[in-house]
């Protein structure tokens, strides 16, 4: 059965992307449908200032209150490191564990800060095409090199030489403090099956710092996908839809036994998953390539129930470099790490959990994510989800980021079937970022249709 | 002989690279002394008889990068270069197969259909772009690099250059070359290969010289390197230097002393003399001052900047990238005499397997594994292992019947827990000849004599810091502009009229003469 209403555009996915990029199709006239879920309480990572401005968005209706200190971490020989938003208050905590590393924090803030804005304004713009004959694209890659040059000698000699690093190599650059670079670490894994000694992982680390104030590197923390759902402009149905094309061109949404048509479908789903029932009228270098997109879960979410208050709001359970690097090589050979990193967010009386390396969930990890946490909390109060594909789909990893996002030559979120885009993490600027990819899609749709 | 009292440069340190801009420059007509601490030049490139009538190639082992350009001015194979092809790889597996590569393209593709037939359809179109790659990157060897902070039309203009070759590429191969640079050799084989021993052989020979393993990004672009040589379309265009490596030394140096290079060995250089800002000539260990216009360290970065130099002639962000620069020396070589070539289980006898390379990658896992102790500050205890016998190859290396074996391995920490001794030294020994025992067995039976090197004994030896033989790693963030300090990858340094020829700047190791090449140019671009 077809459905009459005709909509310009259907959202495949009402995450995050989804309904940024819906309501800036709406906002320039066009009637969009948006299915999916909206059970993303809280979404993780910058919200880029351009959509509450150009979406005239509450900032208060988004903004959760921030933790601070933002991070927690358990010291070796008890007591524990606390890094806060107040800088000088940082340091003094740093100096308790090591005076040399407090007398670095400063410098290594703002530099750090001044690389991550480097990455802001690579973010919410599509990414260069670097292949492009186009004078418009020439000249705005002209730009973007201005953009880097005019930050003066160090931020670019800083931007070459760190991107490419580990975050290990760059904190043992820095500091000597085992907890400090623990927390500063896992940052630098996040979502990622690599240990904090292999390259890129620094890119990463500024990656996860982007929208978060300097000496702060936990990704902020808003309100964003629930504030865009109860915002009128765009219809929002609930289920699971399969995109619908003949003869190369997207013609619409399958929705349980219904079909809708539209103009132009705009997925915010895993490329892998939108493609999948595409494949026979992709060409097989695409599809090739699609397959080979590096997404393997790492990490497990969960849940504590607590039964009495903690004293922390975010904590960190990763005590040294050496101990991300053991995780991850457990996770290497396929196996869930004896010892995971573990980081928990209180949340109205529970904690919210990261667990990596997980490859997998059984039993025991409860026990192992329990005995992290110390004290307080049993195995039985852990409940650990399955895994249901990669947060981000797709690593952040140097091979898949930028143009090469999500697969190389198809970065600018159109993709070979006329009439369908992309619009998820899987795009650029990837996970981790609230909405960023959804708003560059909707403008170059808008451009282009 | 009359030595005359002021040269236009002194070269400090006769390795390869250093013997390479001391014939360029002499070439071109200058007056060059090359001064080397040790009795023999080569630097990590040498023959020596370590056993009475057993000659080994110390350090170094194999030949395949020796840029063509510089066999080429400097007339090499009429100095004694002679390079005889290694015929083939052959990896024995746990299980008692193997995977064996061979000279000849179809025997190899063959073989692989054995293993997988899917592979071997993957491995001509494979061999196709890294045979294309390879040609792509070749002129970037031979490029000096331009400097991406500076704003200086020249350097803007190269960049654009630079941009523009690579942008004539093509899509698909400029993607690849993306990933080429960014991805581990085992993620980027596994878009490609299902069959692991061919991904572990492949990998392996990208993590050599490095403190990386098969999963590390950054590995995959070594894969290229195997594509450069001149024996083009072959597996591995690896050669031998009849003689050895010391031969390839010989030759350069005989090059140069023919175009009115004088070479002095025995003849350590304690520190450049630097006047107002501008070196001028340097003082020997013995206390004999030399003058020079230009002085020339193809030394690694860490002895040439602050073993040499005094630290106020130089800037101190320069100083402080100079420490930062990493060398985690990492590999170790295990040099055999032999009564009697070994016999492999997977391949039994003796026979041409012999006159190639066997590599100890039996899979992804060994490899890594061996990687995982080394991370920890320990030895590999079962290592990665390129073997070969020189022997085989050029009968003049052993007595007649007799053998020696080359054992190139990864990994050897530097920095190994509890530092090294010699009991550790040994230990590393046995951990070798046990691995080597386990796929040959009654090998153990056959040595003679045995030496042992670590890196340390590599940076006592040769000098070279850390015992890395590519005088700094080749991680992404230290090659190109940022080989061996951002702004400082042209040979010159801050220090006028100083310049550096190692491979600690661009394009980096291997026996490649390249560094040489390109800071000879450059000195004499300067007019020196």
């Amino acid at each position: 059965m077809t459905t009459a209403t005709r909509w310009d555009a259907i959202v495949v996915g009402a995450d995050v992307n989804g309904l940024v990029a819906a309501h800036y199709l709406a906002r320039a006239g066009r009637r969009v449908l948006v299915v999916g879920e909206t059970d993303t309480p809280v979404d993780i990572g910058w919200v880029p200032p351009q959509i509450i401005r150009e979406l005239k968005l509450d900032p208060g209706a988004i903004e959760l209150q921030q933790s601070d200190p933002w991070i927690v971490a358990p010291l070796a020989g008890g007591g524990r490191l606390e890094l806060s938003r107040d800088i000088a208050k940082s340091v003094e905590a740093i100096r308790r564990v090591s005076p040399a590393d407090a007398g670095k924090w400063v410098e290594f803030s703002t530099r750090m800060r001044r690389l991550a804005g480097v990455l802001e304004a690579l973010y919410v713009e599509a990414a260069p095409d670097i292949e492009t004959r186009k004078i418009g694209e020439l000249l705005h890659l002209g730009r973007v090199g201005l953009h880097v040059r005019r930050l003066g000698k160090q931020t670019m000699i800083d931007l070459l030489r760190i991107l490419p690093m580990s975050i290990a190599e760059l904190l043992d650059d820095w500091f000597e403090n085992d907890a400090l670079k623990g927390i500063l670490g896992a940052a630098g894994v996040w979502h990622l099956r690599q240990g904090p000694r292999a390259a890129g992982t620094a890119f990463n680390f500024l990656h996860h710092h982007v929208g978060s104030p300097a000496g702060v590197f936990r990704p902020p923390r808003s309100r964003l996908t629930q504030a865009l759902a109860a915002r009128p402009g765009v219809e929002l149905r609930r289920g699971a839809a399969t995109i619908v094309a003949t003869g190369g061109r997207a013609t619409g949404v399958r929705l349980g036994t219904e079909e809708i048509s539209a103009t132009l479908v705009v997925s915010s789903a895993d490329p892998r998953t939108t493609f999948e029932p595409l494949k026979p009228q992709l060409d097989a270098e695409f599809v090739r390539a699609v397959g080979n997109i590096k997404s393997r879960s790492i990490v497990a979410r969960g849940t504590v129930k607590l039964e009495r208050p903690v004293d922390f709001k975010t904590l960190c359970v990763a005590p040294s470099l050496d101990h991300l690097e053991r995780a991850h090589d457990d996770a290497k050979y396929g196996r869930i790490s004896a010892r995971p990193y573990v980081e928990a967010v209180a949340t109205d009386g529970r904690l919210d959990l990261h667990v990596q390396y997980a490859p997998t969930i059984d039993q025991t990890l409860a026990e192992r994510v329990a005995a992290a946490l110390g004290g307080g909390v049993s195995a039985g109060q852990v409940r650990l989800e399955p895994h249901v594909g990669h947060l981000y789909h797709g690593e952040l990893t140097l091979d898949q980021i930028l143009f090469m996002r999500p697969v190389p030559g198809w970065s600018r979120y159109r993709t070979p079937i006329a009439g369908l885009y992309l619009c998820g993490p899987g795009t650029h600027p990837g996970g981790g970022i609230a909405g960023a990819a959804g708003r560059n899609a909707a403008r170059v749709i808008l451009k282009e249709t | 002989m009359a030595s005359p009292r002021t040269y236009d440069a002194i070269i400090i340190g006769g390795g390869h690279n250093g013997l390479v801009t001391a014939a360029y420059l002499a070439r071109a007509g200058k007056k060059v002394v090359v001064l080397e601490k040790r009795p023999r030049v080569g630097g990590a490139a040498v023959t020596e008889e370590v056993f009475p009538g057993f000659k080994f190639t110390m350090f170094s082992y194999v030949v395949s990068l020796l840029r063509p350009e510089i066999i080429r001015d400097l007339d090499l194979p009429r100095h004694g270069l002679h390079v005889l092809p290694l015929e083939s790889t052959v990896t024995p597996m746990e299980n008692g197969d193997y995977f064996a590569a061979w000279g000849d393209h179809d025997e190899t593709r063959r073989e692989l259909y054995r293993h997988s037939p899917r592979d071997a359809e993957a491995y001509d179109e494979y061999g196709r772009l890294m045979h294309f790659m390879a040609q792509a990157v070749k002129p970037i060897l031979s490029m000096v690099p331009p400097d991406p902070t500076s704003f200086d039309p020249r350097d803007l203009l190269a960049l654009l250059r630079l941009g523009k070759h690579f942008r004539g590429l093509g899509a698909e191969r400029l993607h690849a070359l993306m990933k080429l640079m960014t991805m581990s050799s085992a993620d980027f084989l596994d878009e490609w290969f299902e069959t692991d021993v061919l991904k572990a052989t492949k990998s392996a020979s990208g993590i050599i010289g490095t403190f990386l393993g098969p999963r590390s990004p950054g590995t995959a672009y070594v894969l290229l390197h195997h594509y450069m040589g001149e024996l083009d379309g072959v597996f591995r265009a690896w050669g031998f230097a009849k003689g050895g490596t010391g031969a390839v030394s010989e030759s350069i140096a005989s090059a140069a002393r023919g175009f009115g290079a004088e070479i002095r060995c025995d003849a350590p250089v304690a520190r450049v003399l630097v006047k107002g800002g501008r070196a001028t000539g340097v003082a020997l260990e013995n206390g004999d001052e030399i003058a020079a216009k230009v002085v020339v360290s193809g030394l690694d970065p860490r002895r040439s900047f602050l073993d040499l130099i005094e630290e106020k002639d130089l800037p101190g962000d320069f100083v402080a990238d100079i420490k930062r620069f990493k060398f985690r020396g990492s590999s170790g070589k295990v040099n055999l005499a032999l009564d009697a070539l070994p016999s492999f289980t997977c391949m039994p006898g003796i026979g041409r397997q012999h006159r190639g390379a066997f590599s100890i990658s039996p899979s992804l896992e060994y490899v890594e594994r061996a990687y995982d102790d080394a991370k920890y500050g320990e030895f590999s205890r079962r290592p990665y292992m390129d073997i070969v016998f020189p022997s085989m190859i050029d009968p003049g290396m052993a007595p007649p019947g007799k053998h020696v074996m080359s054992i190139f391995v990864q990994y050897a920490p530097y920095n190994l827990n509890g530092g090294w001794t010699d009991a550790k030294r040994e230990a590393f020994g046995d951990a070798v000849v046990n691995t080597v025992e386990g796929f040959a067995p009654g090998f153990k039976s056959r040595i003679l004599h045995r030496q042992v090197i670590t890196p340390l004994d590599i940076e006592r030896i040769t000098g070279l810091s850390e015992g890395n033989i590519f005088q700094g790693e080749l991680a992404l963030h230290q090659l190109f502009f940022m080989r061996p300090a951002a702004g400082w990858a042209k040979f010159r340094t801050p220090v006028r009229a100083y310049y550096q020829c190692g491979a600690g700047t661009h394009p980096g190791g291997g026996i490649m003469g390249a560094s040489g090449r390109l800071a000879a140019l450059a000195i004499l671009g300067d007019g020196a």
